[in-house]
């Protein structure tokens, strides 16, 4: 009786997996085009997989085992199951494999139960729960089924009774397995994951590469809305990236603003996208949700608004502008799924087409269009800093081997001292140096992540022109916001050049021997890394090594490096200013007491800013720069080396 | 904008960039030596500035062009022959390395000076009209003379310049040479140096232009003018705009200095160096009308002292440089505090005075409040570096200023401090002195001690009278006593003390005492004390009699305060006695009669009263010390020659049990405010 039965459900859960998925298909398409290549990407797919993605689910060795046997087994059996109940191709040979594939998945699944009975906060419910029973109900289904092909037990052994039931495990299996993966269950993942993979708008990401830079918007096409103001604004691949959350919820909990109690948790984001995509609500969201938000408000389609100005809509405005931009969502998901993207497309619209930027989002903006400043200060007083420190200015020099990038800090009292402690530390190497002083205008990053594409793109020209007139062999910046947009975001614009960052250049400086320093003699120190020249730009060693160059050892916090927490000072967070439970520089400061550190190193105006702004007892906060022009001891004096007569 | 950006706008004179709008202006240091040199303590004393953050400091006030013009009584830089150079060389580093300029003040003063020292001068004026401040008289200037004193500030501007230094400021201010012709009241010349609004202006001109033609044109020249008189025929503020307008108008100029009132009277001298009777910038106003009709940057000192209010008056665009002159004296790191977000720890001026008092007498200026301003070629520090050595359980008795600031510099040190203080509150006889009228900013001391001791987290224990016992279960390393005094009002038993006939000036301002209606204070130290009793008792409505046996009542009071006493009390109709001693009280029914008995003819009188005040200092605390001293390591002995020479004293580096005893302030005997901290931070920076 199997042998009638399990062709019809193998095959018709084959077909209306293929209907749910031209369904899926059709959904994804509804978003603008984006040209990818489709072979090639096809291609690079299991390799996509087998290599960097799990890079990234190996993080938690356990469960990347326990996904290799689930996953593996079930495509294994998948196919298997095809060709052996599905075609009944006659093979002993494939029955014993299919039986092995669905033991391996079995014992996948049992590990992915054991993981569902206390399931961490950051899992989603609803579905997900039942998904290990589904996996075992396949898993032991096809199993069952297998014995009597393989030869194990006698063809109808057990009678009908056995059969039927067996017939109906089976089907809850591929109910789940096939139908479910085309019509939006949880193994949807599955399928919109490996062409996510495929298809990724970021392809670079893959193999050991890194891309974080934003992609211009072209302002230029007069017809197509500026950002993303409903979800088939979106591009067709991001949304497609959209459904391939598997809602593991890594993101949530490494995300600054939803641990402050911001109204942002990043799989809720991705899960209201996937909702808007389809048409609904988020009612049937089974994970956290917004802290202080309750599910079951908010729906869409893809047609209608993301955003309303008044009342509800998809997400409300200020869960786009909690987002610090800090990328460790974007760091942890093993979908290697986009938030930030999404999140920046979305501003886009906001400030772009709604004017819409809140709190002093909107003086920052105006000041950027007044003075090329985001602080609104006078453009003429950027060299006020350094009024007693007679810098070389390049249009005095025409060529430098260094241009210094001041960034907007040069209008801040605290960030001075940064730069002052650079440039006397540049000076001790003999470093020649000079800065544009008042020619140089905000990178844009601000305007930028407030979603003023326009305003920075204005910006990015005029430095890239001003770049233009002079030479000089690299830029080198305290400011990793200014480090990021000039080597990832400038290059879109003509400004190619090499940039460092302080902390890579005084390191290089201190294994050059170019430094004379005295040895570190100060107390504990941590070291908090900037999101946007770690995850940003991958730069997590030259801190450390310029620190150990001083004699400092660092103590590590928990989370540091790719698992750094944001200080709460990107994207214009303090700007936009969303309430929250907590402050996300407390949070961070409470990770820094528990080194017992005197001293946190910093190598950001804004991590200086933030983590200083916090009320003590707190450890001292100084840059890289301030703590290695502090071990400067003066130059030896030159004496001229004499010959010394070795005794005969 | 940030709450301090106005303060650091760099801003330029003539050709040289300032890094923010924050300078000293020019007042005399005193320490000048040998001839007008300046000594490695004045370079010092300026490169602190430097260190902390100061834009400009203009040096050397009244520094003379000339030898006809003195030096020596307030030992100014002599920049009248090239030994002055190299000096300079060594000055202009030391401000150059930490980013600062540095300018000087050059003056012919004319007549306003002594005769009677170094080359025994005939001293030169317009019109040979003596000055009342110093005593001196002059000769009437002849043209030959002012030709050759022309060609000396030409010569004095060269040196400065050859010396690299960034500037010279003329002084035309103060009734020096320069504004003596400007002056009809003391210029009634008929020449051409006389008269008319041009000739009285010549002199000057024909200086700015003889330096101008020495210098050229990129090396900054100032002028420093007063922004009215102040006397009855003296110049106007709209004489000196039209002044300032003059000489703005040549363009050989580079920036204006403007003081308020002029000085060469005891009561406007007052206003120059206006005290703590005074509000804030009082005559901010004066300098702002210059800055109306000049082309030139305006620098205005006076009464600036708070960061808040510097950011006021520079956003407020009354002036374009701020003089906080004083404010660096009590603390040279001002601007750095103010950048490093520190304003709490900035110590404040109270505008005691206590340094410029001491200058018109000749003496080093120093601060009341911070003991190692002019002392950092001695070694004593502004910043108190954190201690190698060993971590000891220090505990200060007594919560005054010696006490405190044993406390801090201890507490800096890294050591655990508890501080015992009696009384409820920190402050000791600075608490007494600051309740008398127009004395209550004395409290600004002590506010800045109970910040840093917050900060320093000290162990403060107020209101705990400690005695041995307490203070040895603490088991303390180092024990130092800063108990201060009680008034000393048994000197003399027929005063009638034992019976309550006299109170103390401290009874009477710290209220213990209510008011009598008809007082008589008996003075014999003349300073703050008596004064401020009889201003608080005037004030409440009582009929005072001030008396001393010396001179005249407050005569020891430097010359910038005892005028704004004066103001007070002669109005309250308070009678200031001299030459009288105090020989005996007695009650007759309820009134007091005391006899007095005048010091040269020994006639006696009597005053009938209701209450009779003595001041006559004080007499240590000393039970407690004897008490400690035989248990204590070293005998309660501080070895005086390291003490003076700045060094650590022997005793802390010998092992033993048990703990040094040191005490230090008025609980050794009577001195005042600057010599309790002074005591306090020599002793304990090596702790």
């Amino acid at each position: 009786m199997l042998d009638v039965i399990l062709p019809v459900l193998v095959l018709g859960a084959l077909v209306l997996a293929l209907v749910g998925g031209v369904r899926r298909i059709r959904l994804w398409r509804q978003g603008r085009p984006s040209p990818v290549a489709l072979v090639p990407g096809l291609a690079a797919m299991p390799r996509r997989y087998l290599v960097d993605l799990h890079d990234v689910v190996a993080r938690d060795r356990e469960f990347a085992r326990t996904h290799v046997a689930t996953g593996g087994g079930f495509v294994a059996a998948a196919v298997l199951l095809i060709l052996v109940h599905g075609f009944q191709v006659e093979s002993r040979l494939l029955a014993w494999a299919l039986i092995a594939a669905s033991i391996v998945m079995f014992a996948g699944a049992l590990r992915v139960a054991a993981r569902r009975r206390n399931p961490p906060a950051r899992l989603s419910r609803g579905p997900w729960m039942r998904l290990p029973k589904s996996l075992i109900a396949f898993s032991s289904g096809v199993f069952l089924v297998t014995l009597p092909t393989a030869g194990i037990v006698p063809a109808g052994f057990g009678g009908w009774l056995i059969a039927a039931l067996l017939a109906a495990v089976v089907a809850w299996g591929l109910a789940e397995m096939f139908f479910g993966m085309g019509w939006g269950g949880p193994m949807k993942h599955a399928f919109a994951g490996a062409l996510h993979l495929a298809f990724h708008r970021r392809p670079e990401r893959f193999g050991g590469g890194r891309s974080t830079g934003l992609v211009p918007l072209d302002l230029d096409d007069n017809a197509a809305t500026l950002g993303v103001g409903k979800p088939d604004d979106f591009t067709w691949n991001q949304l497609l990236g959209f459904d391939a959350c598997v809602q593991c919820g890594r993101c949530e909990a490494m995300c600054p603003a939803f641990a402050a109690g911001q109204p942002l948790n990043p799989k809720k984001l991705i899960q209201d996208m996937v909702v808007g995509m389809a048409g609904g609500t988020d009612a049937a969201y089974a994970g956290s949700p917004y802290p202080g938000r309750p599910v079951g408000e908010h729906g869409g389609s893809a047609h209608s608004p993301i955003v309303l100005r008044e009342g509800r809509a998809l997400v409300d405005a200020d869960t786009l502008w909690s987002c610090t931009t800090c990328r460790a969502c974007v760091e942890e998901c093993p979908m290697m799924i986009e938030h930030v993207d999404a999140i920046l497309d979305m501003r886009r619209y906001l400030t772009m087409e709604h004017g819409n930027t809140p709190n002093k989002g909107k003086e920052v903006l105006e000041n950027l269009a007044a003075t090329d400043n985001p602080g609104g200060f006078d453009p003429a007083s950027r060299m006020n800093w350094a009024a007693d420190l007679d810098l070389p200015l390049i249009s005095a020099r025409g060529a430098a081997e260094v241009l210094l990038w001041m960034g907007d800090g040069a209008f801040d009292l605290r960030n001075q001292r940064t730069l002052r402690a650079l440039v006397k530390v540049l000076r001790a190497a003999g470093v020649d140096f000079a800065v544009l002083g008042n020619e140089e205008l905000d990178s844009g990053d601000v305007a930028r992540r407030l979603g003023d594409e326009a305003g920075f793109q204005a910006l990015a020209v005029r430095n890239a022109a001003t770049f233009a007139r002079y030479r000089f062999g690299e830029i080198l910046t305290c400011d990793p916001h200014s480090f990021h947009v000039l080597k990832n975001e400038y290059p879109a614009f003509g400004a190619r050049y090499e940039v460092s960052h302080h902390s890579s250049y005084i390191a290089r400086l201190i294994e050059l021997g170019r430094l004379p320093l005295s040895d570190w003699a100060g107390g504990r120190v941590t070291y908090h890394d900037p999101c946007y020249l770690g995850r940003y730009n991958g730069e997590y060693e030259a801190p450390r090594s310029a620190l150990k160059g001083i004699g400092i050892q660092v103590v590590e916090m928990g989370r540091s490096g790719f698992r750094s927490r944001c200080c709460g000072g990107g994207g214009g967070a303090p700007i936009t200013d969303i309430p929250g439970k907590r402050r996300i520089p407390d949070m961070r400061m409470d990770e820094i007491n528990e080194t017992a550190a005197e001293i946190v190193a910093v190598g950001c105006p804004q991590c200086t800013a933030m983590l200083e702004g916090v009320v003590g007892p707190r450890p001292e906060v100084l840059d890289i720069a301030e703590l290695v022009a502090a071990q400067l001891v003066a130059a030896p004096v030159s004496v001229p080396r004499q010959t010394r007569e070795v005794a005969a | 904008m940030a709450q301090f950006d106005a303060l650091f706008q760099p801003i330029k004179i003539g050709k040289l960039t300032i890094r923010n709008r924050v300078c000293s202006t020019a007042h005399a240091e005193v320490y000048a030596t040998d001839g007008g040199m300046t000594t490695e303590r004045y370079i010092k004393y300026y490169e602190e500035k430097a260190k902390g953050g100061i834009g400009l400091a203009i040096c050397g006030g009244s520094s003379t062009v000339a030898i006809d013009s003195p030096q020596g009584w307030w030992k100014s830089v002599n920049l009248s022959t090239d030994a002055i150079i190299p000096h300079f060389q060594n000055l202009a580093d030391a401000m150059h390395r930490h980013g600062a300029k540095i300018m000087i003040q050059i003056t012919h003063m004319g007549r306003r000076s002594r005769w009677d020292g170094e080359n025994w001068p005939h001293l030169v004026s317009p019109s040979g009209i003596r000055e009342p401040v110093h005593r001196a008289t002059c000769k009437t200037i002849e043209p030959e003379e002012i030709a050759r004193i022309i060609g000396n500030y030409a010569q004095a501007a060269r040196r400065a310049k050859a010396g690299g230094l960034d500037g010279v400021e003329l002084s035309a201010v103060h009734q020096h040479l320069i504004d003596q012709f400007w002056s009809p009241r003391v210029n009634h010349r008929t020449d051409e140096w006389g008269g008319a609004f041009e000739n009285r202006m010549r002199f000057g001109l024909e200086v700015l232009k003889a330096v101008r033609a020495e210098v050229g044109p990129d090396f900054v020249v100032g002028l420093r003018i007063c922004g009215d008189e102040f006397h009855p025929d003296g110049l106007t503020h709209e004489d000196m705009k039209e002044i300032a307008k003059y000489y703005s108008d040549t363009g050989m100029l580079d920036f204006i200095g403007v003081v308020g009132s002029g000085c060469d009277t005891h009561n406007t001298l007052a206003n120059v160096i206006p005290n703590m009777s005074y509000p804030p910038e009082p005559f901010l106003h004066l300098a702002a009308g210059i800055k109306e009709v000049v082309s030139v940057p305006v620098i205005h000192a006076q009464n600036i002292k708070d960061p808040n209010q510097a950011q006021r008056i520079l956003e407020g665009g009354y002036v374009d440089l701020v003089g906080m002159t004083r404010a660096h004296i009590a603390d040279p790191h001002f601007v750095n505090k103010v950048k490093l977000g520190r304003v709490d720890q900035i110590r404040q001026c109270v505008g005691a005075n206590y340094c410029i008092d001491r200058q018109y007498q000749g003496l080093d200026v120093l601060c009341i409040q911070n003991a190692a301003t002019s002392r950092e070629h001695l070694g004593l520090p502004h910043v108190i570096e954190k201690s190698s050595g060993p971590k000891r359980k220090v505990v200060v008795v007594g919560g005054g200023p010696a006490g405190m600031e044993a406390a801090r510099v201890a507490a800096e040190r890294g050591h655990e401090v508890t501080l015992f203080e009696k009384s409820d509150a920190l402050g000791g006889q600075i608490s007494i002195a600051a309740m008398a009228p127009q004395r209550d900013q004395m409290a600004g001391i002590t506010r800045w001690y109970q910040l840093e001791l917050a900060r320093l987290k000290i162990d403060l224990r107020l209101g705990v009278a400690a005695d041995a016992a307490t203070i040895m279960d603490l088991r303390p390393d180092i024990v130092v006593l800063a108990l201060g005094a009680r008034p000393f009002l048994d000197q003399n038993p027929h005063w009638g003390a034992a019976d309550g006939l006299v109170v103390s000036t401290w009874d009477i301002l710290q209220g213990k005492v209510a008011p009598g209606k008809n007082v008589l204070i008996y003075d014999t130290i003349c300073e703050f004390s008596g004064m401020s009793a009889a201003d608080f008792l005037a004030h409440k409505g009582a009929k005072v009699e001030i008396v001393t046996d010396d001179v005249k009542p407050g005569i020891a009071i430097g010359g910038t305060t005892f005028p704004t006493y004066y103001r007070s009390l002669y109005p309250k109709e308070v009678v200031m006695t001299g030459d009288l001693l105090l020989e005996k009280v007695y009650r007759e029914g309820d009134k007091l009669v005391a006899v007095l008995e005048n010091e040269y003819t020994g006639a006696k009188e009597e005053r009938v009263v209701d209450q009779v005040v003595v001041e006559n200092g004080t007499r240590p605390d000393e039970t407690l010390y004897y008490a400690l001293k035989p248990g204590s390591r070293n005998k309660g002995q501080v070895d005086i020659e390291e003490l003076f020479a700045m060094r650590p004293q022997h005793s802390l580096h010998e092992s033993g049990d048990g703990y040094l005893l040191f005490r230090i302030g008025d609980c050794v005997s009577q001195h005042n405010t600057h010599a309790a901290i002074l005591d306090a931070l020599r002793l304990c920076k090596d702790f």
